[in-house]
């Protein structure tokens, strides 16, 4: 994929939030995308035809992350009011609040089989809920972080967290151990790439950093953007051969996945890009601002 | 198990039988029908289609109640206000009071809305209306001869208002203008003018409404009639009328009164408002920022304790830019028509204060200078007019041996001065003579005294400092070298030369801002072994960022180190103020003395960055580049060591593994210990060691034997068999902490009472209880005696319990094999207690060692007991025998120590068997949660388990045993 085939040019814009943004994210399959912000609600899209779908509010402060499953029934939703919401998407309505987490829920996942849901706090914790039983109980409470847990990702056997004592610390259910690997500065997001080999973490220095799952080693720094004070997304596009984030001055980056250099960047909002998400196959990305607005981009 | 059953989720509705659901159906039809024939509405119940009662308890309230059985149903009286507020909370359903009112009541209201009654018709209006209407109709009834509503002029209302009344008996006339005739109509008139200007030229005259007409009309009046003129005509009143008022202001207030030109603005903004796209504009702003929006009532849902704090806060506020919204006013709405120049204006001026627009000229232009050009030969890195080094053309003949000055101080200060010039070069002569010009001691230095002896120190001095650089430097540096760079100096410092990176263009000094951290770096481990230039180590270099400064602050070392006149000015720069100079001393200070301390330490390499770091944290200051510097290179450093992978040991709970699908990798397994205790942790919870809580037993055992009838004793002893005796040794591993703080805090005497009774009718069946436990408390006690025994500094047999099967049989020989064996002892005291006290007064002449072990720890609770024991002769060996409990016990010393007993150690145990015996009691309410417990516990927790069942009832014994044995199996 070269880089003419980045999706630099908006099709949509999906107005609808009173106040920023803060997550936008596809679905599985890549048909909808949600997103969630400030005005304490989360709401579903069809990005490719602009439409809004639906408004899912409960939340009493803003929503900082949001997950659907895998078959689109159920999501997950986390904010500033220290609660980890799971909702029904058809319904609209809230089948159960996780309680527990000590400060706000930074950012929350599904599991594989959406039997789980890992929630990751400002309270130094990465907590697990269980979706299947009616206890609304953390079914395991990981607090080895010294300082907040900015962002999750599951893998089939894995917990990964991101945290900004710098260090992305591997859970690996299967073997029960603990890998932390130390960045030395603060992780904003984690992402993997699609081959599930690589992490890319986002960082407080205004860099991304790519590092091999397996080894621990640092693979590339991708620099350019701006990134001191606000959690931004960073992600690879489907094919793995880029690697895309936002930055504090409302640009998005793409940059090559090898060579580090910044393959395209451009204007995409008025203000801060909280968030990018990449469409599981086809060159779409979709990114969310502080300015209030969700734009689509194809190529 | 309940909690089981909870993790069970059903899906779907279960399915009913088929002819369950037809019975009813039937049944129910069949009651229906006769009950509505047959009873009062009152008294029928109310069914479902399935027959079932819809109405139970205090709701049975006849057939009328569920009105007339429509409320399951569809057409069922339904709430019409009710809104959930779950799902819809923002939408609150305007009510009003039709909304409570049947069709009468609202037949009947509606008839009665409010109205103006003629009577205070204040100007006359609404009578005038009517009047004209009444007029009309009356016209249209009979011919007349002027056809169509008559004139308003002609047909005056018929009913005078009660305004007009009361003007009329205050001398007002018809026709005549309300206002004082007499005020200066010379200045409404101009006034009026103005207006009418302002209108004309905003409108080009083809504003056509009544208003401006009127005003024309005033305008002509006034231009017509001169000043002055008594006579107005009643038009005057009626220009009130002509403007509805349609603004929110007061009655009769007038926001523009003394600034008639904002008045003009506001009607052209608002007749630009009208303007179509604009209003459209203004209305997509209003739902935004209006009440919809999200920024209303924050912290909705949240409980009124928790605030919002700092990181509450809207970080994004800043982000929305408002850029001046407009309050939209609800005013006349004026068909004046807009002029395309004046709305351009409008647009044009969004950004500006309401009122002003910008200056199309401004009068203040602020003067713009061009930075000054910087010469395309400048090289960013200052090079000092003088040489810094020292002069190495030394003449070969010096000036003419000179007797030095009888002024001993004189010559001491001419010597000094000529090294320091020797070494510093010629420029620091230069300073020193400019400095000192007043001063008559530095008179040599001009020519004055001792001149020509201070030339030939020079010259000395200058000539033994070439030869010792070119001894040392074996001639590598030539000579000519006047600059010194960075190769060069290496090259003194006996610097490995660095690999040359791509981009690292020229070898100047001017390390340029890109590579210099890449520079820096790779310096600080490329010194090789210090050469002996100096006496300072090569591998310490404080200022290795800032060559000058390093340069000035070896020489200060060896100024600091030679000895020698100290500079009365430091050596520093020409350039440096005084300021700087005395601060840079001081950080040489500091540096020199971290220098010391850090060769002191042999850490050559690691010391460079200590003494930064120490300089750093002292409060030093670094010139400011130097310290960016150093923080690169940190950077650096870091960026080379991140990132650090660290693995640790982490449970995944049971519930995750199956929820995820996955095998639990610590299946089976004991939960893991905990990562990290503090030393305070450690040492509370660690259980006491096993022999102390032996004794304990004993005395508790002791105890009650001296205090219950010699009788029961026996028949524990009788009934208890060896082997579990033997058992109960083993492990008494009760949690420490609670028992300490109840040690500490609880009181006693309570406690004195109720321990006894208890203790004889429990003891025994504990020790059953204790056998089945044994196998599994063995492992870990084992474990657990190893570790402490390593911790102690003692050997502790590998298992030593077992090797006591046979104990009982032979007690005294035991003892003698066993001598380390401290638990075999303990038990064979324990038992011997038991025998003695069955036997009476065979005690004290039996195996003095047993007795002593036995009293070692024990000591303490039988002195305190000792009162009521004294009489008993058993109890005074022990007592004299109450050796430092401690170490007997440790090191299982069987010597009989005369000595005073621990006192500490004493109150101890006796405070902690009191907690205990209180615990019993609770123990046994706790047992069956504890014993649930166990598999989450860290594993000395779960030893605790065992000791409690101890004290355990029988019931909850046998369960334990149970729960035993299956884990055993």
């Amino acid at each position: 994929m070269s880089s003419a085939d980045l999706p630099t040019k908006e099709v949509n814009v999906l107005k609808g939030h009173e106040g920023a943004v803060l997550a936008a994210r596809f679905n599985a399959d890549g048909n909808y995308c949600l997103s969630c912000g400030k005005d304490r609600t989360i709401r579903l899209w069809n990005p490719h035809r602009g439409i809004h779908i639906k408004t899912y509010k409960s939340h009493g402060r803003e929503v900082r992350d949001v997950h659907v499953t895998l078959d689109n029934s159920k999501l997950i939703s986390c904010g500033g009011d220290r609660q980890v919401f799971y909702w029904d998407v058809a319904t609209g309505r809230v089948i159960r609040k996780f309680r527990g987490h000590e400060g706000e829920v930074n950012a929350v996942k599904f599991n594989e089989y959406s039997s789980v849901v890992v929630s990751a706090g400002y309270d130094q914790s990465l907590r697990a809920w269980d979706c299947r039983s009616h206890s609304t109980e953390p079914i395991q409470i990981i607090d080895s972080f010294s300082d907040s847990v900015m962002s999750v990702c599951l893998t089939k056997t894995e917990i990964i967290g991101g945290s900004v004592d710098g260090t992305v610390r591997t859970f690996d259910i299967r073997i029960g151990r603990e890998i932390s690997d130390d960045l030395g500065q603060p992780v904003n997001c984690i992402s993997m790439s699609n081959d599930g080999n690589c992490l890319l973490a986002s960082c407080l220095d205004s860099k991304l950093r790519l590092l091999d799952r397996s080894s621990g080693e640092l693979l590339q720094e991708y620099k350019g953007h701006t990134c001191k004070s606000y959690k931004l997304d960073c992600c690879l596009t489907n094919t793995d051969a880029h690697v895309t984030g936002g930055s504090e001055d409302g640009f998005i980056y793409f940059w090559d996945l090898v060579d580090a250099s910044v393959v395209s960047s451009f204007r995409a909002h008025s203000s801060v890009v909280t968030s990018v998400s990449y469409h599981p196959k086809d060159s779409c990305m979709i990114s969310a601002s502080v300015d209030g607005t969700i734009r689509v981009w194809k190529t | 198990m309940n909690s089981d059953e909870e993790d069970y989720v059903f899906f779907g509705t279960p399915i009913e039988r088929e002819e369950d659901i037809t019975t009813r159906k039937k049944k129910a039809v069949a009651e229906a029908s006769g009950q509505l024939r047959t009873l009062p509405s009152w008294k029928q119940e109310v069914r479902d289609e399935e027959g079932r009662r819809r109405f139970h308890g205090a709701f049975t309230g006849g057939y009328s109640a569920g009105y007339y059985n429509t409320v399951g149903s569809k057409e069922g009286w339904t709430p019409q206000t009710f809104v959930s507020s779950r799902k819809s909370r923002a939408e609150v359903k305007q009510q009003s009071i039709f909304n409570f009112l049947d069709e009468d009541e609202r037949s009947e209201l509606e008839g009665q809305s409010l109205g103006t009654s003629s009577q205070f018709d204040t100007f006359g209006f609404t009578a005038a209306e009517l009047a004209r209407q009444q007029a009309e109709k009356e016209q249209q009834q009979r011919p007349s001869a002027i056809p169509g509503p008559v004139p308003d002029e002609l047909v005056l209302p018929a009913t005078e208002s009660i305004g007009v009344k009361l003007l009329l008996k205050m001398g007002w006339r018809r026709g005549r203008s309300i206002k004082d005739s007499h005020a200066n109509s010379v200045y409404d008139a101009r006034r009026e003018a103005r207006k009418a200007f302002l209108a004309f030229s905003s409108d080009e005259a083809k504003a056509q409404v009544a208003h401006s007409e009127s005003i024309q009309d005033d305008l002509e009046k006034y231009i017509e009639q001169p000043a002055g003129d008594n006579v107005l005509s009643s038009q005057g009143t009626l220009v009130h009328g002509l403007t509805p008022k349609q603004d929110l202001h007061g009655l009769g207030f007038d926001p523009y009164k003394n600034a008639p030109e904002f008045r003009e603005r506001k009607r052209l903004r608002i007749s630009g408002s009208r303007d179509p796209e604009y209003r459209k504009a203004l209305s997509v702003k209003n739902s935004l920022f209006g009440l919809k929006s999200g920024k209303v009532a924050p912290g909705f849902g949240i409980g009124a304790l928790e605030e919002l704090d700092a990181e509450d806060e809207d970080v994004f506020a800043s982000d929305y830019d408002f850029e001046e919204t407009y309050v939209q006013e609800i005013d006349e709405p004026s068909t004046r028509l807009m002029v395309d120049t004046k709305r351009k204006l409008i647009t044009n001026e969004r950004g500006v204060l309401p009122g002003f627009r910008i200056a199309s000229n401004a009068d203040y232009l602020p003067e713009r200078f061009d930075p000054p050009l910087v010469p395309k030969d400048f090289v960013p890195h200052h090079k000092f007019a003088g040489t810094l080094e020292t002069d190495n053309k030394v003449p070969d003949t010096g000036p003419p041996e000179v007797s030095p000055p009888e002024d001993s101080n004189l010559k001491l200060l001419i010597d000094g001065v000529a090294t320091l010039v020797a070494r510093c070069g010629k420029l620091f002569e230069d300073l020193s003579r400019e400095k000192n010009k007043s001063n008559p001691l530095f008179s040599f230095l001009l020519g004055g005294n001792g001149h020509d002896y201070y030339k030939r120190k020079l010259w000395d001095a200058r000539q033994k400092q070439g030869d010792q650089k070119k001894h040392q430097l074996d001639g590598r540096v030539s000579s000519s070298t006047q600059k010194l760079t960075a190769e060069s100096r290496g090259k003194i410092l006996g610097e490995r030369p660095l690999e040359r990176s791509s981009n690292d263009a020229g070898p100047s000094v001017a390390v340029t801002s890109s590579n210099s951290v890449n520079l820096q770096y790779n310096l600080s481990d490329t010194f090789t072994t210090p050469a002996s230039f100096s006496k300072l180590p090569e591998a310490v270099k404080p200022f290795k960022d800032d060559p000058a400064k390093q340069e000035r602050f070896e020489r200060f070392l060896k100024e600091k180190y030679q000895g020698g006149l100290r500079a009365t000015q430091f050596a520093g720069d020409i350039n440096m103020s005084e300021a700087t100079r005395a601060r840079e001393r001081l950080d040489f200070e500091a540096a020199a003395d971290a220098i010391e301390k850090g060769t002191l330490g042999k850490e050559t390499n690691i010391s460079t960055q200590r003494i930064t770091d120490y300089l750093a944290t002292g409060g030093m200051r670094f010139t400011p580049g130097g310290l960016e510097k150093a923080e690169d290179t940190h950077a650096e450093i870091t960026k080379e060591i991140y990132p650090k992978r660290v693995e640790y040991q982490w449970r995944p709970s049971p519930i995750l593994c199956k929820r995820f699908d996955l095998i639990d990798p610590h299946i089976g397994k004991p939960p893991p210990a905990p990562r990290m205790r503090s030393k305070m942790d450690t040492l509370i919870f660690t259980a006491d060691s096993v022999k102390s809580k032996n004794i304990e037993e004993t005395t508790a055992e002791n105890r009650h034997s001296n205090g219950v009838p010699q009788s029961d004793v026996q028949e524990i002893s009788k009934g208890v068999a060896d082997k579990e005796i033997e058992y109960e040794v083993v492990v008494e591993n009760v949690e420490r902490p609670v028992d300490l703080y109840k040690a500490i805090f609880s009181d006693d005497s309570d406690e004195e009472e109720d321990t006894t009774p208890i203790l004889n009718k429990v003891e025994h069946p504990e020790k059953k209880v204790e056998a089945a436990n044994t196998a599994l408390s063995r492992l870990m006690a084992g474990d657990f005696l190893e570790s402490l025994g390593k911790e102690l500094g003692l050997e502790v047999p590998p298992d030593p319990l077992y090797s006591t099967d046979k104990a009982g049989a032979s007690i005294s020989q035991k003892v003698d094999e066993n001598s380390g064996d401290d638990k075999v002892l303990h038990f064979q005291a324990n038992k011997l207690l038991m025998n003695t006290n069955a036997t009476g007064d065979h005690m004290v002449s039996h195996d003095d060692k047993k007795v002593e072990i036995f009293d070692s720890t024990k000591s303490s609770r039988l002195l305190e007991i000792g009162s009521s024991k004294s009489k008993n002769d058993k109890v005074n060996p022990k007592k004299t025998s109450s050796s430092e409990g401690e170490k007997s016990r440790r090191h299982s010393r069987r010597h009989r120590n005369i000595s005073d007993s621990d006192s500490d150690s004493a109150s101890d145990h006796r405070s902690r068997h009191h907690s205990r015996s209180k615990r019993r009691k609770e123990s046994s309410r706790e047992k069956s949660r504890s014993s649930k417990k166990h598999s989450k516990h860290h594993g000395h927790r779960s030893k605790a388990s065992p000791s409690r069942s101890h004290y355990g009832s029988e019931k909850e014994r046998s369960e334990s045993k149970k729960e035993k044995h299956k884990r055993k199996s």
